[in-house]
Formats: structure tokens, C-alpha cells, sequence
């Protein structure tokens, strides 16, 4: 997915608050940033396994 | 007693006074209160201030205790709460426009706790919205002052509950840490903050900022009476998950003034950036802990690079999940700079928020292999002393949400992995503004955590140092 249609995805998840264009372009910067940080992480982290915590009840033995 | 001997009173000296019937409640009540009114228009540390409710629970508390009905330390004893815990028909407003005039028709844990120990609630305090912020500027109620220089940020998101012990209006607050919340502000007006382990205080009733994250804190001016704070409001509690099996708390009874052979790690590489005065007094605390018979330990710890990020995504996705409804439907309720928040974390997908959790994992398997080699992490609480109001949420230099600034990463790993961290006064820069030192341990290490805070404050006289304000 290009960057542009990236933003527009994730702004469309904001659809129906209205939000002035000057706030929506510092929101587009940040999540723009968020991007960048979740590429970092995912190379930080990719040898490191999936969390796989189950809610189980307190107190449960085998 | 004079009202301003009583207000330098610790809550310890003050606790002994009340049960020994020396002094009585209402009176240490009263000073509190009149303190609260003198300084309230400077700092505006409280939302609500029960001024009348708490001055007959003082009566009420004077009688059980002259009958020999005597129910602990906080006894008598006025205290202060953020306004993030729910009061039974007290409003409860989260620092928020959306819940402003809210009443709470239960108590949270942390109040029942209180009331059960004889405790005075005597107000709730200031906070950034919610909890979302690190300055206590982003609050529907206004900023909250640092009474050490008014034109300062106290820090936050737990500044009034700072403000108000720093100030001498009640000897102990309680507030709340999602990311820094408690050590920073802590740090900032020159108290002793301590958030405990993940899951030994009881959230229940308390506002949400991120729910892997949050924890209940204490604020004093010396860490014994943390430790008694502590033992009233801690352990289990089925009704918040994340609640710890624990023994009953005994933190007091077990306060020990002891480094004597304690391993204390200090990350070298992440103190670049440091103000100087900060790393100064760091530096001779370090050698105050090495005085102590502490044995410091050079460590290196390269995942913790990547905590701050970590950190704020994960936050970011948890409280734009918490508040998805009224995001939707109170965008405009909310203060602007968390309401731009929340979208952003509107915006974050679930594999995202998963990729962080793995990223967070391996930062706690690092650390975990770290408390094998050391007992303590000490560092700068914060970078730099107290930023001006005037730069806002930018005067933390570590708020932009995604910063990977060294300093970030040592304040918000402690949140982010559940572990217990004090902070210290440590010093007092050229400017009179103070400076903290954060102890971190390992895991339910809180008494080791304690002890080694108390042995610093024994060979230091940092926390008697106090704002001129106060006593003015």
C-alpha cells in the first residue's frame, strides 16, 4: 500500500468526528510517525515469539 | 502544636501524635485545610476540595480513637487522592469536561481502603485528562503550579497529588502511573514517589489510562511513610484482574535502612542528553549508595532503546480503546491535545498493538536476564529539572509520543514492565528547583526497593527540604 493510500486508510477510521483540518494534520504526522516506529519494532522484535496468554480462571491447577 | 509545625510533621510523627492522643484530628485536619485554601489560588492542585466532610470525619475519628477504637496508622491522618478514583457521592471527574460534574454512586478500592483505616479524605486532586499527559497542563480544571516555582509544570499526569504533598496540604496522596505519572512529578517538586509493583495496589474504581500499564502510587516526604501508606492500600483484589496474590502487606514492620551489599546498576549510555546539575547530583547519589555499601555495577542494556516507543504505542492503542465511545461521540469535550491523542491512537491496527507486545516481551526478557547480574537500576529521574508552563506539553523534551530520547526510555520502562520504582530528592539545581533519582527493582523487589530508599534518605537531607511557599 503507498504511503498516501496508508494515511487515507488509517483517517477513514476516524470517520464520523469532525476534526479541524489543522488538527487532522498534526493526527496524520503522528500516526505518519507511528508508522515509522512500528517498523522499527517489528524488526526489533521479529525473533522474539507471539504473546500467548490465555484468561483462564485464578487459581486453576492441571 | 502550632498549624505550621503540625504541617512539617511526617505522616509518621503525625500518625503517633493522633493515636497517642497528643494531637488531634481535627486539628491536623484544620492545618491541612487552611494550608489547601492559602495555596489553592497559586497552585491549583485539587478539583474538589471536601472541606466540611472531612472536618466531621476528623470529629468522628477524635471519638473512636479517645473509646480505644483505633484502626492504624492513617488514623486521624488527613489525606489527599487524584481524582482518578471514584468517591461514592463525591464527584469523580478524571480532570475531564465529559464527567465534570459526575457523582459515583461506589466507592473505588482505594477509597473503601481508606475509610476502613480511618484515613480523612480532605480533597481530590488536579490531573491531565484522564491521566493522558506528562506536564498536568492538559486538564479541564487548568494547569496545576510546581509550588517550588509557579511558573513551572509540577509534572504529571499526578501534579496536584505532588503539588499538595510538597506544599505540606496532607503528609501522603495517592495518585496513579501509566507511563511516569508518579516518579515524575515526584521528581519535580522534590518528594518521595514510589508506584509499586503490577497488580500490589488494587486499580478498581480508578479511571483507566492504559490498562496494561496503570498502577495506583504514593507520594510523601519520606519513604517510612510511604511504607505505611503503602501497607493500608495494597493487596489482593478480585475485582481488578490484574490484582497480585500477595501477603498481607508488611512493608512497614520490614523497612530496613540497608544498601549493604547491594548491586546497583547504573545505564551509563543512557544518561547522554543529561542536564548537567541533574547528572551531578546523580552522580553523588550513586556515591552516596556506594557509601552506603552499595557495589555499583556498570550495565548496559541496549533493548531498553526501544522502550519509550514501545511504550507509547502500546498506551496510545489502549486508551483510544478505552475511550472509543466517547471519542466518537465527546470529541470535542475533550482537552485538545488528548483528543488529537486518541485519534492517533484510533488509528493503530491490532497487528500494530501485537507487535508491540512482542517487542515488549523482549525488552522484559532482557531486563529479566539484568536483575540477575544487579538488585537495583538507579538514574535520573528526569533529565532536566521542572519545564516552564509556558512550553507546555513540549517542556518535557521526552512528550513527543514516539521518542526514542534516552531519558524516555529509563522514565517509562518501570510502567511498562510492572516493576517497582522509587524517586528520590536528590539535589537542588542552581535555579532552586529540585532533582530526583528513580531505584528500580525487579519484580515484587518492592521492600528491597524501599530499604534501599531509605538508606539513601538516612545519609541525605534532600527530602527536608521544602518550597518557600510553604511555609511563607
Amino acid at each position: 500500500m503507498k504511503d498516501q493510500d496508508n494515511l487515507a486508510h488509517r483517517l477513514a477510521l476516524l470517520e464520523g468526528v469532525t476534526i479541524a483540518p489543522a488538527d487532522l494534520e498534526t493526527i496524520a504526522k503522528e500516526i505518519a510517525d507511528n508508522l515509522r516506529v512500528v517498523a522499527e519494532l517489528e524488526e526489533f522484535a521479529k525473533e522474539t515469539p507471539w504473546i500467548s496468554l490465555q484468561t483462564q480462571p485464578a487459581g486453576k491447577k492441571a | 502544636m502550632a498549624p505550621n509545625e503540625i504541617l512539617e510533621l511526617s505522616l509518621n510523627d503525625l500518625s503517633w501524635l493522633i493515636a497517642g492522643r497528643q494531637l488531634s484530628s481535627a486539628e491536623a485536619v484544620t492545618a491541612a485545610l487552611t494550608q489547601l485554601e492559602r495555596l489553592e489560588g497559586k497552585l491549583n492542585a485539587f478539583i474538589t476540595v471536601l472541606g466540611e466532610q472531612a472536618r466531621a470525619e476528623a470529629t468522628k475519628a477524635d471519638e473512636e480513637i479517645r473509646r480505644g477504637n483505633y484502626r492504624g496508622a492513617l488514623h486521624g491522618v488527613p489525606v489527599t487522592i487524584k481524582d482518578m478514583f471514584n468517591t461514592k457521592g463525591v464527584r469523580t471527574t478524571g480532570g475531564s469536561k465529559i464527567l465534570q460534574d459526575w457523582i459515583p454512586d461506589t466507592d473505588s478500592t482505594l477509597v473503601e481502603r481508606l475509610h476502613a483505616g480511618g484515613a480523612i479524605i480532605i480533597g481530590k486532586t488536579n490531573l491531565d485528562e484522564f491521566g493522558h499527559g506528562g506536564t498536568s497542563t492538559l486538564s479541564h480544571f487548568g494547569p496545576v503550579h510546581n509550588p517550588w516555582h509557579l511558573d513551572r509544570i509540577a509534572g504529571s499526569s499526578s501534579g496536584g497529588s505532588a503539588a499538595a504533598v510538597a506544599s505540606g496540604i496532607g503528609p501522603i496522596s495517592y495518585g496513579t502511573e501509566t507511563g511516569s505519572s508518579v516518579r515524575r512529578p515526584a521528581s519535580y517538586c522534590g518528594i518521595v514517589g514510589f508506584k509499586p509493583t503490577f497488580g500490589i495496589i488494587s486499580r478498581h474504581g480508578s479511571f483507566r489510562g492504559a490498562w496494561s500499564q496503570d498502577h495506583v502510587g504514593l507520594f510523601a516526604r519520606a519513604v517510612k511513610d510511604i511504607t505505611l501508606g503503602l501497607d493500608l492500600a495494597a493487596g489482593f483484589d478480585p475485582r481488578d484482574p490484574a490484582s497480585a496474590h500477595q501477603d498481607a502487606p508488611a512493608y512497614t514492620s520490614q523497612l530496613e535502612a540497608n544498601a549493604k551489599k547491594l548491586r546497583v546498576g547504573v545505564l551509563r549510555k543512557f544518561l547522554d542528553g543529561v542536564d548537567p546539575a541533574v547528572r551531578a547530583a546523580f552522580d553523588a547519589a550513586i556515591k552516596v549508595l556506594a557509601s552506603e555499601g552499595g557495589e555499583i555495577v556498570d550495565l548496559d542494556v541496549p533493548e531498553l532503546s526501544y522502550a519509550a516507543m514501545t511504550s507509547m504505542l502500546t498506551s496510545s492503542a489502549e486508551s483510544a480503546g478505552i475511550n472509543r465511545r466517547w471519542f466518537r461521540e465527546r470529541y470535542h469535550d475533550f482537552v485538545p491535545h488528548v483528543a488529537r491523542g486518541l485519534a492517533v491512537g484510533m488509528a493503530i491496527t491490532a497487528s500494530e498493538y501485537l507487535t508491540a507486545q512482542r517487542a515488549r516481551q523482549r525488552i522484559r526478557e532482557a531486563l529479566r536476564s539484568t536483575y540477575e547480574k544487579v538488585d537495583i537500576i538507579a538514574a535520573p529521574t528526569t533529565a532536566r529539572v521542572a519545564p516552564p508552563l509556558s512550553e507546555g506539553v513540549r517542556g518535557n523534551g521526552d512528550d513527543a509520543r514516539h521518542a526514542s530520547y534516552n531519558q524516555s526510555n529509563l522514565l517509562r520502562f518501570p510502567s511498562m514492565l510492572g516493576l517497582p520504582g522509587c524517586s528520590l530528592p536528590c539535589g537542588i539545581n542552581p535555579e532552586g528547583l529540585p532533582i530526583g533519582m528513580q531505584l528500580i527493582g525487579a519484580w515484587f523487589a518492592d521492600q528491597k526497593v524501599l530499604n534501599t530508599s531509605a538508606a539513601y534518605q538516612s545519609a541525605t537531607d534532600w527530602h527536608t527540604r521544602r518550597p518557600a511557599i510553604a511555609s511563607a
